[in-house]
């Protein structure tokens, strides 16, 4: 990967110095405890099938075609969806339309790392699961040989960053008007032994991505996206270590959670129509006030020049 | 998936076979075609191996060099995947075409080998916090005839097992850096432990069954896939003597994900996942079945090497 010179990329070798803080140093079994406590409340307040509450808002950005921004409580996700355009450097004519989506995590996004500013390993992947969430669930065949540009920004990373873009993106699109089939909405849980987070933390899924002593233990990310209404899965991952019946288990709770968001979507995208319809009245209105006073000014001059 | 130019009758043909459990080469639903897989094949490689499934022709080397170890895990090695696809599979993938491919199939690889249970990076590890050894996984696609993913994950669980690490003699502390001293015999080596190596399956989802091993033909008439990575059982990976020392693996999903523009009910996923274990658990045991065999040939001298030439 070429270096871009003309930024400052820091030394290659630094670390950060949260390695040599006391915290740091901890083994696996003192982190794992203390994420939940005894009564099964997480270090963050929440139950632990308790999803973080959601702020979810259309029109972020004013030159985009659509745009929406999420929040979860810390994890904070911009997205801005783009005017169909030619798709470019293709030479064959293509009957679907493409959707070309971008992830990026801004620099000072992550706990851990500065993300350098070439996009690596992970927001390319995190592209890709994007591109496939969203296909299925936009009408292709409307737009062909052209492409949709869908940009996600994730200014704040504190868990479950794929779901709050595909959420974010879903927003957007519907916000910029592309034809769907349905309201897209994803979820993610990770998985500990016998617990299991629902809509996890950075930190909630770094342990559940770390590997436990013990050998038989059930650990791993799931995130699953889908069309509630068609009761379809678009996207599914998961990575860690996990039985069959574990995840059989956390796919229906996640189906259940994703739709718990659909009314959400589905109230911010009418209040953002009907703002948009009372903006539109208004300046209808304020055109027609315009006109009445041209007209009556005509008629004064009408008036005057007859007079003269 | 490289695109198979087809009609629309050759489609239907595939899909309505497909749901009487009939395939268009003769399988049902749930079989795999024959495959054809030799190790060592490759001299300058610490390991390698060369599958070819029926038109998939896989080939495997593993590379070890010697690297500090990542801070956040000091007594851990490190594993890395890099997929080529090579322009003598189709045109498609000249210049830069079969990079997306590529890139999907080496990160799909590096999740299922994420999680220490399924493939334990504490065997590469030479000093604590100082040197560990590092496996580089080059895997060359020579031939694309479907089924990249399973084909590719059987051909690197394999050069893994053929994998030999030398020896470290001494280790000599000097200052801060260390001076390793390893020996120069190439049969004083140590191999890894791979019996947990997960392997992937793909289930193609075709009207509304789901094959697994699906042909390049198959694959053009089917919208999404499902890929399933599930973890092998170290007992099919012994002798017979040492396997009462061996623990049962249980087989467990290390990876899944989805790959293709469409999309799959929930109950259709369950089954799908069901469905990729079982395949998963006959394939493992099949693999270690044809390993052993093929080391008990080596250690006797009495191996064929056929190389490219079968």
């Amino acid at each position: 990967m070429p270096l871009d010179y003309r930024r400052f990329n820091g030394p290659e070798d630094s670390v950060s110095y949260k390695r040599f803080t006391k915290n740091y140093i901890r083994n696996y079994d003192e982190i794992h405890k203390e994420l939940v406590n005894k009564n099964g409340v997480r270090k963050d307040g929440r139950a632990m099938d308790e999803a973080r509450s959601l702020f979810a808002r259309t029109d972020m950005v004013s030159q985009a075609k659509g745009s929406a921004y999420i929040e979860m409580k810390k994890t904070k996700v911009i997205c801005s969806v783009f005017d169909p355009r030619e798709t470019p450097h293709q030479n064959e004519f293509s009957q679907l339309g493409q959707l070309y989506c971008e992830v990026k995590l801004a620099p000072f996004s992550c706990p851990r790392q500065r993300r350098p500013h070439a996009p690596d390993a992970e927001e390319r992947a995190l592209s890709v699961a994007l591109r496939q969430a969203l296909e299925p669930a936009v009408c292709r065949h409307m737009f062909p040989n052209y492409q949709v540009d869908i940009f996600v920004l994730i200014l704040e990373h504190d868990g479950s960053c794929l779901s709050a873009a595909i959420n974010a993106a879903g927003l957007a699109l519907a916000d910029a008007a592309v034809p769907m089939y349905d309201i897209i909405t994803a979820c993610s849980v990770a998985i500990i032994g016998e617990h299991s987070f629902l809509d996890p933390s950075e930190e909630e899924e770094f342990v559940a991505l770390m590997s436990p002593e013990n050998t038989e233990t059930n650990h791993g990310v799931i995130t699953m996206s889908t069309l509630s209404e068609l009761k379809q899965v678009s996207h599914f991952t998961q990575i860690g270590n996990l039985d069959v019946e574990c995840v059989t288990n956390a796919i229906q709770t996640l189906e259940q959670e994703c739709s718990k968001i659909v009314p959400n979507i589905q109230k911010v995208l009418v209040s953002s129509v009907t703002k948009c319809f009372k903006q539109k009245q208004r300046l209808d209105e304020e055109a027609k006030e315009r006109e009445a006073e041209l007209d009556a000014k005509m008629e004064e001059w009408k008036k005057k020049l007859k007079a003269g | 998936m490289a695109v198979k130019l087809l009609s629309e009758t050759e489609k239907s043909f595939i899909t309505y076979g497909v749901q009487d459990d009939f395939r268009s080469d003769g399988r049902s639903n749930i079989d795999y075609r024959p495959m054809e897989l030799e190790t060592d094949v490759v001299s300058h490689a610490n390991g390698s191996a060369r599958l070819r499934l029926a038109n998939t022709d896989v080939l495997v080397g593993v590379k070890t060099e010697v690297d500090t170890p990542s801070p956040d895990n000091p007594g851990a090695g490190k594993i890395e995947f890099f997929v080529d696809c090579s322009a003598n599979a189709t045109p498609e993938f000249e210049g830069r075409g079969g990079e997306q491919l590529a890139n999907s199939i080496s990160n799909m690889m590096q999740r299922a080998y994420h999680s220490s249970q399924a493939f334990n990076l504490k065997q590469l590890c030479i000093l604590d916090g100082k040197q560990c050894w590092k496996l580089y996984i080059d895997v060359l696609i020579l031939e694309c005839g479907g089924n990249l993913c399973d084909a590719v994950s059987l051909a690197v669980k394999a050069a893994l097992f053929n994998t030999r690490i030398p020896f470290v003699k001494a280790a000599l502390m000097d200052g801060g850096n260390v001076d390793l001293q390893l020996s120069d015999d190439p049969y004083d080596c140590k191999l890894l432990d791979v019996g947990s190596a997960p392997l992937l399956v793909t289930l193609c989802k075709i009207g509304e069954k789901c094959v697994v091993d699906p042909s390049a033909e198959e694959e053009s008439c089917s919208v999404i896939s499902l890929v399933v990575g599930v973890t092998g059982n170290p007992k099919n990976y012994c002798t017979p003597e040492e396997s009462a020392k061996v623990a049962e693996g249980k087989a467990k999903c290390s990876a899944i994900s989805m790959s293709g523009p469409g999309s799959v009910a929930t109950k259709t996923l369950k089954d799908a996942i069901n469905q990729g274990i079982v395949a998963a658990q006959s394939l493992d045991s099949a693999l270690g079945h044809a390993l052993l065999r093929e080391r008990k040939e080596n250690v006797t001298l009495k191996k064929h090497s056929y190389g490219f030439l079968k």
